[in-house]
């Protein structure tokens, strides 16, 4: 079966719990090549590349049938809060 | 930001093509000149391509005439396919190489012919920071390709190492590029 962004959804939504997931077909529709960004409380207190090692993990089955996978963001609730406090401080000013 | 000679004359080595005596090599390779020439081609003798066992056998032949330090490298070429693909002699193997160059690129095409974004865009950032640093081009063996996914615990390629600790993939890459984390993690590893 042929990798979907849906399915790309469920499987991380089930597995991280995100409080905010967007998941991007790159591939054109093909389900070969997706970008993810991701903010989950399951990141607190690990580092980029132990963030990027989960969600790589929680994607094992799914890695093995597409060709590329890209981790925009990993970010914890507090920092997402603050980003967004940030991005709306910028468009204010 | 680093006025270190780069690595573009360097021989690979992984290279099969590499004819060059240990000496030649040394003098060649600031990187590589400080640490056993056994080291630094070891790795020849099993990464040479698949399917080119007579390459391999002449290249390994030729590695123990010109050096006293006749080449240890044990490992066959192993099975191909994903299945058992990291030995105990490749995973000893990719061991020495890390930590015998300060910066290892496993990437997809070369330093000079990356042939996937995502590699190419490692390859540049460490070619604007003026690193110099080691690549292996990964679609050359199966085996090793399959193989340092289990070593690395990484599904994907690129794969950055520094001073001999897996750094990460093209996102992690940039995302410590960005904040400035990849700069002073390789001027503290080059420095050392």
């Amino acid at each position: 079966m042929a990798v979907t962004k849906e399915i790309m959804e469920t499987t991380l939504t089930n597995k991280l719990q995100p409080i905010y997931l967007n998941v991007l077909d790159t591939s054109g529709g093909c389900g070969t090549s997706f970008a993810v960004e991701i903010v989950s409380s399951q990141f607190d207190g690990k580092r980029s590349l132990d963030r990027h090692r989960m969600v790589n993990s929680a994607l094992a089955e799914e890695l093995k049938r597409i060709h590329a996978l890209s981790l925009k963001m990993t970010r914890t609730p507090q920092q997402w809060n603050e980003q967004q406090a940030q991005e709306s401080r910028g468009a204010t000013n | 930001m680093m006025s270190m000679a780069t690595s573009q004359s360097l021989q690979s080595p992984f290279s099969i093509t590499s004819t060059i005596s240990s000496s030649q090599f040394r003098r060649t390779n600031p990187l590589l000149g400080h640490f056993s020439f056994k080291a630094a081609v070891c790795p020849s003798g099993l990464f040479a391509k698949e399917n080119s066992s007579r390459t391999a056998r002449r290249h390994r032949a030729g590695f123990k005439r010109r050096s006293s330090t006749a080449l240890q490298c044990t490992a066959s070429h192993g099975p191909t396919g994903s299945t058992g693909a990291l030995t105990p002699e490749l995973k000893a193997t990719l061991d020495k190489f890390i930590t015998s160059n300060k910066v290892v690129l496993f990437m997809k095409g070369t330093k000079d012919f990356p042939q996937c974004g995502f590699s190419n865009t490692v390859v540049q950032v460490l070619k604007s920071l003026n690193v110099p640093f080691e690549t292996f081009n990964i679609l050359e063996n199966e085996t090793l390709r399959q193989g340092l996914k289990q070593y690395s615990s990484w599904p994907t390629f690129p794969q950055l190492y520094i001073d001999g600790e897996f750094f990460g993939g093209c996102d992690i890459t940039i995302e410590a590029y960005k904040s400035g984390e990849l700069q002073e993690l390789l001027e503290r590893a080059i420095c050392s």
